[in-house]
């Protein structure tokens, strides 16, 4: 979840009221925020925001809502926007590369340290919850006033175009280059695999204001005697570009700048106008939000709980509905439902009742039941339950019990983040011998038992692999022989009333001693295995004494 | 008759017969360096035979309390007074300065001046009009007090009847001033009969001791003729191996019961998963940051899964691509099968649920549905003290026509407080598969401190009206990891500590509340 950090005194100016610490505390949570921290000295805190929230990531967005919450403002803020005269021409090559672009101005800036880290931090953010990590959305911010309108935005040949990169090494790449040797260009360089052409943002004079979505131009960087800026946002998603400039513009407002729009020309004389700050209107039916809230209010309430949360609602022509209007920032309505929790939200979810829902009839699940009633055999066994991971490693699977690795019959995990990691149990008696070796110094004898499950490659089933319940035992101490296993398997074979058909068939398994290892039948089904360890295998688990252990697939005797 | 005795009481015979004088058993016992109640048992013995025997006296002992004992090493209040005037060359001194002098306590004070003047050691005057104190005598020698007082450097305690008149008078005097402790008791002394001093001691068998009792000792009656040795009860046995559930385990039970008390039918489901159903069902878009490798395991083996019918898969698709039939504008994307049919190891239980919503579209009598799993989920993260890759997820759904968020927080009381937690709230919160979302959190009694649980919420309406789930039936979820709440019921802080089985904690591991 992405988190930014407040100041108590800048936040206090931009709510317009004093704030004390906890009572903060108390109050971000009801409007969906979450403190992390709260460091007193310096007077500021951690606030984590959802990441369907992006205007959240400044102080002015996570202010407004709190200005709604104290009721200091109601329904949508109001933003100045003034018309204004520059042009951005878009060329049709984008189209296959990075179709979308939007452009604001914003004049007469006067930030301080503190807002010009929030535009930072903001720009960041965007970048990953709205951009994808610039794939969906990249902005580039840049010095007005050291470039000339009209501005181009088209489709280059990688080496055809070279300029200067900001925090490049002071001199000209072309395209390719900045790919291959810029920081940026490397980190991003997978956005445009493949592409022919590169996007690039021109000037009147050829002088390249960005090379989106990798680098912005030395040419337009912000310093302090920055007064004016140009805002681009370029990407794959025309709702998502213009979120983000209108979440960035919206809050530059905030910090008391001025915007202006830029016109945007695509091809064919489609012209578009941004930023749009016009709130997007919405039909909701008041029934609906009452009956999945569970509340019963009045036109008037639900009004008020709307106007509380920033939004601004009116009666609908329809009878029983009303118009909602969302503000150009929030991106994370897309269906009525969404509007119910804006409505509990500003409700106060700790003001929501509780009703009981009672009646029906349980049942547990069959493997389940079944095992339950294996563990309580096995406890009267005297055996300790264990519980293992069913993430496993293929080594220990089948190097260290003896048995070769058969790749292709293996669940195989593509990436796991640690080695010990790369499929997962075929049976549990691996596992469980690594729990002996992690508690080889305990008091012997160590008598335990898994109940757990094991995954089985099943081409038959929808996602090509089963899940099966295994039962495994090992005894573990000097004495530890075959026929102390099978006193147990017996003793379970008779507890589950199975004597009848029961049987031990001799056989041979590299993990067991020759002579000693026998598969488990019921009803001529084979259902497991028993048998005294390999001296090797007890070896590779670095035991010193002998194991003898059984296993067997409770599917197959449920 | 023949006298039959254990080795230890021949023993104390022996050592009585040497013995001269009164023989005191509290003082043998010590002498003997053995417990007075197997002296006592001996002396039993000894009895039974007409040996020895015993009889019981009163005594009354005298003790210096604590005031006494500090005055046997500084001296009585009146003897530091007085050494405080002779050391300071005072003849004279007015009563105020003397306090203040002497840094004693008042009424300590005192006591030394009318001591002080008894002895006739000194006056007092009022006649300059201020009270004032004046040394009369020379010499000072120790008073019949002090030199009995000495008699405690030698003894610690006295015997009221050894005392003589004289030393009867000083008691009082001592017991008036507070400064001495008496004790009654009974003690007993110990004697030998005749025949118990004349014995010979040929005559006497000893009697044997063995540990255990054997089946032939019972059978023969042999028994009677051995003693079994006495086991040290206070001493703790030998840890017992004992079958035993996991601590993990125990607690599924648990909360499987909870579930089941509150009408809930357990349900399970596919641990290898489809992205379909683990990501698409859910409505999160397929390039949502959580899809990424880095949280989730996919699998390279087996790669492909099978997906629904046709119809199921349209509907999922046109939902992300334009939200379908279910009145949401869609995530706005061209959405792809082959990403739906990646295999992977399911990332939360939500997948099983989702093919019960599969389940339900398909039944014709659409009865409400209660269902709940406790199972295995998987994330591809690095291990540490609070992070696990696989962990077990709690999972519970309604499904019903006309529930509602306020059915929920009701439902989420219910539940915790069958967990032992009486209060409950709930925050708003984000997840991609509900709306209204809430997060949940529980008072713990124990820390005094909120708890942050789990989720909760509606499933929107672009994951059920792909499965036929339209309103006004809703589909209420909530679900949390079940680690987080083992951590507190069995006060552990690495939640590692669940899996890798440290055979002496689950052999010591207490489950009861």
């Amino acid at each position: 979840m992405p988190t930014i950090d407040l100041k108590i005194d800048r936040l206090e100016r931009l709510v317009g009221k004093k704030l004390d610490i906890k009572e903060l505390e108390y109050d971000l949570q009801w409007i969906s925020l979450d403190l992390e921290n709260i460091n007193e000295e310096e007077r500021s805190i951690k606030v984590e925001y959802n990441p369907n929230r992006p205007d959240f990531s400044s102080p002015e967005g996570i202010a407004r809502a709190l200005r709604g919450y104290y009721e200091i403002d109601l329904g949508i803020p109001i933003f100045k926007l003034t018309s204004g005269e520059i042009v951005m021409k878009v060329d049709p090559s984008v189209k296959e590369v990075r179709p979308y672009i939007v452009c604001g101005v914003v004049r007469n800036i006067d930030l301080d340290e503190d807002e010009v880290a929030t535009l930072m931090t903001i720009q960041e953010h965007l970048h990953w919850a709205v951009g994808r990590d610039r794939k969906k959305v990249a902005i580039g911010v840049h010095d007005l006033d050291k470039v000339s309108p009209p501005y181009r935005y088209t489709a280059v040949k990688p080496d055809s175009v070279s300029f200067t990169p900001l925090h490049g090494d002071g001199y000209p790449m072309n395209l390719e280059e900045i790919l291959l040797l810029h920081e940026k260009g490397i980190e991003y360089a997978k956005i445009l695999e493949g592409k022919e052409l590169y996007p690039i943002i021109f000037d009147n004079n050829d002088e390249v204001l960005s090379f989106p979505p990798i680098i912005n131009g030395e040419l337009t960087t912000v310093t302090e005697e920055t007064k004016n800026l140009f805002l681009d946002l370029t990407g794959t998603d025309f709702q998502a570009v213009n979120l983000a400039l209108n979440i960035l513009s919206t809050t530059l407002a905030d910090m008391g700048a001025e915007i202006e729009t830029v016109t945007v020309q695509y091809e064919g004389g489609k012209d578009i106008i941004t930023p749009d700050f016009n709130p997007k209107k919405w039909e909701v039916r008041t029934n609906y939000i009452n009956n999945v809230l569970g509340l019963k209010l009045n036109d008037e309430e639900m009004i008020k709980c709307f106007q509380k949360v920033r939004l601004n609602a009116n009666k609908a022509k329809r009878k029983g509905y009303l118009e909602i209007w969302v503000p150009s920032y929030r991106g994370d309505i897309m269906h009525p439902v969404d509007f119910t929790e804006e409505c509990a939200i500003g409700y106060g979810y700790v003001n929501l009742p509780l009703t009981i829902h009672d009646g029906g009839i349980g049942n547990y699940h069959y493997i389940h039941e079944f095992s339950n009633k294996i563990r309580k055999i096995m406890i009267g066994a005297g055996y300790l339950e264990v519980v293992n991971f069913i993430l496993s490693n293929s080594d220990k699977q089948f190097n260290y019990m003896n048995q070769e690795k058969d790749e292709k019959n293996l669940i195989q995990i593509l990436n796991p983040v640690s080695n010990e990691f790369d499929t997962t149990r075929v049976t549990l008696l691996p596992n469980i011998m690594d729990t002996l070796r992690l508690n080889r110094s305990e008091e012997k004898p160590i008598r335990i038992f898994e109940v757990g499950d094991v995954i089985v490659l099943a081409p038959e089933e929808e996602t090509g692999a089963r899940r099966d319940v295994h039962l495994t035992g090992v005894t573990y101490h000097k004495d530890a022989d075959f026929t102390e296993a099978r006193s147990v398997v017996d003793y379970i074979i008779t507890s589950l009333n199975l004597q009848e058909n029961y049987e031990i068939k001799p056989s041979t398994n590299p993990t067991y001693i020759n002579g000693r290892y026998g598969e488990i039948y019921i009803n001529s089904n084979k259902v497991g295995k028993i048998g005294e360890l390999h001296p090797e295998v007890i070896l590779n688990f670095k035991l010193e004494f002998p194991v003898s252990a059984f296993e067997i697939n409770l599917e197959k005797i449920k | 008759m023949k006298i039959i005795l254990r080795k230890q009481v021949i023993d104390i015979l022996k050592n009585l017969r040497e013995k001269q004088g009164l023989i005191i058993a509290s003082d043998l016992a010590n002498d003997l360096n053995i417990d007075y109640v197997v002296l006592m048992s001996a002396i039993n013995d000894l009895i039974s035979y007409d040996l020895g025997g015993f009889k019981e006296e009163e005594i009354n002992h005298i003790s210096l309390n604590k005031e006494g004992m500090t005055y046997l090493k500084s001296g009585l209040p009146e003897r530091q007074l007085l050494e405080i005037m002779i050391h300071q060359d005072l003849k004279e001194i007015s009563i105020e300065k003397f306090i203040k002098l002497s840094k004693m306590e008042k009424p300590l004070f005192y006591i030394g001046l009318s001591n002080l003047k008894q002895n006739k050691w000194i006056a007092q005057s009022k006649a300059s009009g201020e009270s004032m104190i004046f040394l009369t005598a020379e010499e000072f020698p120790k008073t019949e007090i002090e030199q009995f007082l000495n008699i405690f450097n030698k003894k610690k305690v006295l015997n009221y009847s050894e005392l003589s008149p004289d030393e009867l008078t000083i008691i009082d005097v001592l017991n008036k001033r507070k400064l001495i402790n008496k004790t009654q008791k009974t003690q007993r002394i110990i004697f030998l009969t005749e025949k118990g001093k004349k014995l010979d001691l040929d005559d006497i068998e000893e009697l044997l001791q063995v540990s255990k009792i054997s089946s032939e000792m019972l059978s023969t009656g042999s028994w009677k003729d051995v003693e079994l040795k006495a086991f040290d009860v206070t001493k703790p046995g030998p840890l017992l191996k004992a079958g035993k559930i996991h601590p993990i385990i125990n607690l599924i039970n648990e909360i499987r019961e909870v579930f089941l008390s509150m009408g809930f039918t357990e349900i399970r489901g596919p641990i290898v998963e489809s992205a379909f159903f683990n990501f698409d069902a859910l409505y999160q878009p397929q390039d949502h940051p959580a899809r990424e490798l880095h949280d989730t395991f996919y699998l390279d083996n087996p790669k492909i899964s099978k997906l629904p019918d046709k119809e199921r898969v349209l509907a999922v698709k046109n939902t992300h691509e334009n939200g379908g039939e279910s009145g949401s504008t869609g995530w706005r994307y061209k959405w792809d099968e082959n990403i739906a049919k990646k295999t992977l190891l399911r990332t939360h239980t939500t997948a099983t649920t989702v093919r019960k919503l599969a389940q339900y579209y398909l039944e014709i009598d659409k009865k409400p549905i209660k269902v709940f799993s406790v199972d295995r989920v998987f994330r591809n993260e690095k291990v540490d003290k609070s992070h696990l890759a696989e962990f077990t997820q709690i999972e519970g759904i309604v499904i019903d026509d006309n529930v509602n968020l306020c059915d929920l927080i009701g439902l989420l009381s219910e539940f915790y407080r069958k967990l032992g937690f009486k209060k409950i709230i709930t925050r708003p919160g984000f997840f991609p598969y509900t709306e209204p979302s809430m997060e949940v959190s529980v008072y713990y009694d124990k820390l005094g401190e909120w708890l942050e649980m789990g989720g909760s919420g509606i499933f929107r309406p672009e994951v059920t009206y792909p499965f036929g789930i339209k309103e006004p039936t809703r589909v209420l979820a909530w679900g949390q990891g079940l680690e987080r709440i083992a951590m507190l019921y069995y006060d552990r802080k690495d939640i590692r500590d669940f899996y890798i089985n440290p055979i002496k904690w689950l052999r010591q591991q207490s489950y009861h509340k």
